[in-house]
């Protein structure tokens, strides 16, 4: 028992170990060049090097590289990354100098107290980005404020003063503290550049990039962005407790909103595009300040306000200049454009079970928007290893219908049940799980993305190890579940043509090919019940029967899947059977010779007038 | 009954000035879907602009201002603070709010308000400034306060209110009835629409960015002489506006206005009411309407037009 379990352990460093050397390049040496140099920094003696000053620049850079998560990668423009660094920094000076706590245990406790003040500020994600930034910008004032107002909890104007304790058993000299801020910029920076690579990094960068689509594919938008806003928010929280421990005193004026800000610039001026960019960021910052200190003195200006200004202005022209910030500028200007075309091997899952039998079951489902009746008690089934399209004129309720049945929008009557389960009331990331996926009308693809990162997304429903925590320390359920998707993904490529392209950015693919995207996407979620809203739409008449091969091979793997058309020609060569709206009722449905032959379908299309 | 009226009269007074700062606040969300966070701080710049003219940057007696003098300081500080907000517009809003950069515009706005609290502070260097006072106020009652019922109120309340209230109803009603005012409304329902059928949008917003700028520079200014002034008294009055403003979700800016007087009349009740012996203090007075909102937008239900849509 123990020796196998120490077998596969031996097998997965060693599968870790290979995978490391295959990913490490020159970027890589050059990281851990600078890491090694900048930890023998405090024994080298450098003259007019402050060490307590460098360690506390290094603990703010801990902070702006985890708000890099929050920035970055999800997108969401936080101006409080300060205020948790506060909370941590508070908490735990409180629990030291008032309740005699080693500091350990107290700087957990400012972790986890940032944390939760993240997690109750952080449920406006749900929103539109705007209100997080509203809300962390009251938070950095409220954090403020309250800092002042109560003298009794923040030691008024000369702040809480510390008691000196020993830090993980060793005495707290600056040289501790900067090794202890060094490592944890190191962890921050690694974990956080694994998460921005592997599958939630993808599922955040797709929410920022077209919310609606990343949703119908199943992205938990609220859980994923909470999840990186709270990490963000308790890493700050750890960097705040420990730079307190460092500078012995927690003085409230250090705490204003505009270290929020600096934060926030440190990000943008350094990159928020890349994990290194903040704390690259925050050194270039911490430099000016330095070197704005005589000239602030020739001016006989309060340095502090000094510093404010040349913040604001640096963001400004960062702004100005297309705000991509230092690393991602410098990565374009120092490195070849070497697009690796990887070999592009597909490997067909062995053949699944096919399904039969009825998939899904609507039932008199009834929308209204205001008076007018947009879809009025519609019912129908669909069957596994079925092709049904949905056909009517403009206006007959088409489109809402399909929302109903995927659950963008909430009936007003009737259910819709699937795999046994009444999914009516479900959400949509819930309906994916279930088997129920959907492409958009609208939105097709993450422009962000390539082609294979794309269908990538969608199958990020289907992982069970692929948690922000797991992906970040990279646990061997993660990686072997990486390398799945990977295969997965690129079978459904080849199941609408494209596995060619897997590497080519979303843009540079063509309409048609942006549209066939979109369905492999939604094949990646492994539906049981496809439903396509408008396949055909643009589509030059040579490639009807292209897509009416791609509905046939869906069709074959046992999907329910459920076209909703205007090309009759695509329904022809396509369906198996066709239901036809007309102001929002069936009124006909059968073969596509049935459904031709109907009087009441004829009188739809053409008015009641004979020809 | 004599500190309920004090508290009801000093509330309102404070209330109206934060009521025109939370109706420029909620104006500009409907128009854009942004929130201005230099707004207070853009404000700060036209009273501070007003000061700098009037006295320079030497601390000020209250009898100090004559009033030609004072209109002409009053209309160099609004033009400062229309241009700014104008300026703030279309160099850092209009630019990325076209290119759907919301992180552009939060970090743009972000950055003005901070230049200008440095800006501010680096001229005036003292920790609070007496603003001049061109109104006799401090000739009414005894040295500017009235009693009433038994009540010790500033004079300067009532005007500070009367103005503020005439403000309001005056752009409220010049929202409803003039062209521009109308054009405005059509921005706000549909920006394409509105660009489809002709209306110059970002010519009307940003001129609409300058001017909630200057309606809420003068009600501050007619407060200000009644209290201290530093680099922050902007800022905490923009921060007290949107508190106020996000309380009715940025709802017609009537309604915003409306929430900023209760939100005054709600700071001075917590620094001042006595329940039964227990008593807040005045130290929650500012802190305890932020919580509250933090709370209310964290817990406004979802599935509406705040939230991500298709």
């Amino acid at each position: 028992m123990t020796a196998a379990a120490l077998t596969r352990t031996g097998t997965e460093l060693r599968r870790a170990v290979t995978e490391a050397r295959h990913a490490w390049n020159g970027e890589a040496w050059l990281a851990a060049g600078g890491v090694a140099l900048a930890a023998l920094v405090p024994f080298m003696s450098l003259p007019g090097v402050r060490l307590d000053a460098l360690a506390d620049t290094v603990y703010l850079a801990v902070a702006a590289t985890a708000l890099g998560l929050t920035v970055g990668a999800a997108g969401l423009p936080s101006l409080g990354a300060g205020a948790f660094m506060a909370i941590g920094a508070f908490t735990a000076a409180l629990l030291v100098a008032r309740s005699g706590w080693p500091v350990e245990p107290a700087a957990l406790c400012g972790t986890a107290a940032a944390l939760t003040a993240a997690l109750i500020c952080g449920i406006v994600v749900r929103l539109r980005p705007v209100f997080v930034a509203v809300s962390t910008w009251l938070l950095a004032w409220l954090v403020w404020i309250f800092l002042l107002a109560f003298p009794s909890v923040s030691g008024g104007s000369q702040g809480l003063i510390l008691p000196q304790r020993t830090l993980l058993g060793l005495v707290p000299t600056p040289t501790v503290h900067y090794e202890i801020a060094l490592a944890l910029l190191v962890l921050t920076a690694t974990g956080i550049a694994a998460v921005r690579r592997g599958a939630p990094g993808l599922e955040l960068s797709a929410l920022r990039q077209a919310p609606p689509l990343a949703t119908s594919l199943g992205v938990p938008l609220a859980r994923r962005r909470l999840g990186a806003f709270a990490l963000s928010a308790a890493l700050a929280g750890l960097a705040g407790a420990l730079s307190v421990q460092l500078a012995a005193v927690a003085d409230p004026a250090g705490y204003d909103p505009f270290l929020s800000f600096k934060l926030l610039v440190a990000v943008l001026l350094g990159g928020a595009a890349s994990t290194l960019g903040p704390a690259v960021g925050v050194a270039v910052l911490g430099a000016i300040g330095l070197a704005s200190g005589p000239l602030a003195r020739l001016l006989q200006l309060p340095l502090e306000r000094f510093d404010t200004a040349v913040a604001a202005v640096l963001l400004v022209f960062v702004l100005a200049l297309g705000g991509g910030g230092i690393v991602p500028w410098f990565r374009r200007v120092f490195r070849r454009p070497s697009r690796k075309t990887k070999q592009v091997t597909v490997c067909y899952s062995s053949d699944p079970e096919v399904p039969r039998g009825p998939a899904l079951q609507a039932q008199g489902l009834r929308k209204a928007f205001g008076g007018v009746v947009a879809v009025d008690g519609v019912s129908l089934e669909l069957n596994s290893g079925e092709v049904t399209a949905l056909i009517g004129p403009n206006g007959s309720g088409k489109t809402t219908a399909l929302r109903l049945i995927s659950g963008a929008i909430p009936p007003d009557a009737g259910h819709v049940v699937a795999a046994g389960r009444d999914l009516t009331a479900a959400a949509t990331a819930d309906r994916v799980r279930s088997g129920i996926a959907r492409t958009l009308q609208t939105t097709s693809a993450f422009p962000e993305l390539t082609a294979i990162e794309n269908v990538l997304v969608g199958r990020s429903v289907r992982r069970r190890h692929g948690g922000m925590l797991r992906t970040a320390v990279a646990t061997p359920h993660a990686r072997t579940e990486t390398a799945e998707a990977q295969g997965a993904s690129l079978e459904a490529l080849a199941l609408v043509g494209l596995e060619h392209h897997a590497h080519t950015p979303a843009p540079e693919l063509t309409s048609s090919q942006r549209r066939l995207l979109a369905l492999a996407a939604a094949l990646a979620t492994e539906p049981r019940v496809l439903l396509v809203d408008e396949l055909a739409a643009g589509a030059a008449p040579d490639e009807l029967e292209h897509l009416a091969e791609i509905a046939g091979r869906i069709r074959e793997r046992g999907i329910a899947l459920l076209l909703v058309e205007h090309n009759l020609r695509v329904v022809r060569l396509a369906a198996d059977r066709v239901i036809v709206l007309a102001a929002g009722k069936s009124i006909a449905e059968g073969s596509v010779e049935e459904v031709r032959e109907s009087d009441a379908v004829r009188r739809a299309y053409l008015g009641a007038q004979r020809l | 009954m004599t500190v309920a009226l004090q508290v009801l009269v000093s509330g309102l007074a404070a209330g109206g000035v934060y009521g025109l700062f939370a109706a420029g606040h909620s104006l500009i969300y409907r128009l854009t879907g942004i929130v201005n966070f230099a707004f207070g701080d853009l404000v700060g710049l036209g009273i501070f602009s007003t000061l700098l003219v009037l006295a320079g940057t030497s601390p000020v007696t209250q009898s100090g201002a004559h009033e030609p003098r004072f209109l002409g300081a009053l209309l160099v500080g609004l033009v400062v603070c229309v241009a700014a907000g104008i300026g703030t517009y279309f160099g850092l809003v209009q630019p990325y709010v076209s290119r759907g950069s919301t992180i552009g515009w939060v970090a743009g706005t972000a950055a003005v308000a901070f230049a200008i609290r440095a800006v501010i502070g680096a001229t005036f260097q003292r920790s609070s400034y007496v603003f001049p006072d061109p109104l006799p106020f401090h000739r009414v009652g005894s040295a500017g306060f009235v009693d009433l019922g038994g009540a010790h109120v500033q004079a300067r309340a009532f005007f500070v209110i009367g103005l503020a209230l005439a403000l309001a109803l005056g752009s409220a009603w010049l929202l409803e009835r003039s062209r521009f005012g109308r054009a405005l409304r059509a921005v706000a329902d549909d920006v394409e629409g509105a660009r489809v059928v002709g209306v110059p949008v970002d010519l009307l917003v940003g001129i609409a960015f300058g001017l909630v700028g200057a309606l809420a520079m003068i009600a501050a200014i007619a407060a200000a002489p009644g209290a201290a002034v530093n680099a922050n008294t902007g800022t905490l009055l923009g921060l007290k506006g949107l508190v106020a403003a996000l309380a009715v979700r940025f709802g017609p800016p009537l309604s915003a206005f409306g929430a900023g007087l209760l939100l005054g009349v709600v700071e001075a009740a917590i620094a001042n009411v006595h329940l039964g012996g227990w008593q807040l203090g005045p130290e929650y007075r500012e802190v305890l309407p932020i919580a509250f909102v933090l709370l209310l937008i964290a817990f406004w239900p979802s599935r509406d037009a705040l939230e991500e849509q298709e």
